[in-house]
């Protein structure tokens, strides 16, 4: 077998499984079962960057969203304290419409990824050396924009969530 | 070849679509704009490995990261939102009747 074959059959399976897992987070009933669906969906999607020889993204997908941002969100469910899903309906009133459009999207934008044709004459090897210095030089202002976002995120985020006092009339 | 990919990147982000519009519950909303996020990310990587490329690799970096503060704001929201009136669906926030 060689690697070619190997590789189109993990594409394979990851478009099955990634498939199959993103449509598990928007049908459970239960949310603490999204969250585990988008847990595992998170890992397959650094496993596709692996298949793209970057191994830097893979690292930062898994610290950043599967470390990060999935501990936000079972602390939100666990602060929230959310039973009540269980008996009131999942959908809103126009969900064929929203489907209906989607998949109109869906239609009209694969029929245009159809012809894109790239050779793939010079394909990366995956060094993340070159990433750095990129990072550290040609994109160095957008870096530190980036870290004023997270900032001005952080405060924010707490600021919103801040229990105010009630105020005395 | 890239076709693969975007295909791949193409029906995540559909799903996500399709998830955003017919869940009602707000953090339901919340992860679907993850999953879109995702797909366009996969569709950035693959652009950058079949083009040799780096600027999509950096691209993706700057993109979760624009992504982890949109959740963490979009969650204090719905956690103001829920401490306030105690409703957590999309739906029943209708007081501005637009």
């Amino acid at each position: 077998m060689d690697l070619k074959t190997v590789e189109q059959a993990f594409f394979i399976y990851f478009y099955i499984s990634l498939s199959l897992l993103s449509i598990g987070v928007i049908a459970s009933r239960n949310i603490i079962h999204s969250v585990f669906f988008l847990l595992i969906f998170l890992l397959h999607v650094a496993a596709v960057f692996l298949l793209l020889n970057s191994e830097f993204l893979m690292v930062v997908q898994i610290l950043v969203y599967v470390g990060g941002v999935l501990v936000l969100f079972v602390f939100a469910i666990m602060v929230m304290n959310i039973k009540e899903e269980l008996r009131h309906r999942r959908f809103v009133k126009f969900a064929g419409v929203g489907v209906g459009v989607s998949l109109l999207f869906f239609i009209v934008f694969s029929s245009l990824i159809t012809k894109i044709k790239i050779e793939p004459d010079n394909v990366i090897v995956s060094d993340t050396k070159i990433l750095g210095s990129l990072l550290y030089s040609y994109y160095l202002l957008p870096f530190e924009i980036l870290s004023l976002v997270l900032l001005i995120a952080l405060i924010g985020g707490i600021l919103i969530a801040k229990k105010y006092p009630r105020e005395s009339k | 070849m890239i076709n693969q990919y975007l295909l791949l990147s193409a029906t995540l982000f559909t799903i996500g679509l399709i998830g955003f519009i017919i869940r009602r519950d707000l953090i339901v909303m919340l992860m679907c704009l993850e999953i879109m996020f995702n797909a366009v990310n996969i569709s950035l990587a693959s652009f950058s490995y079949y083009g040799g490329d780096y600027t999509g690799q950096v691209f993706v970096l700057f993109s979760i990261a624009v992504a982890a503060s949109e959740a963490a704001v979009g969650l204090a929201i719905v956690l103001a939102l829920v401490r306030a009136t105690a409703k957590n669906h999309s739906d029943e926030i209708n007081w501005m009747k637009g």
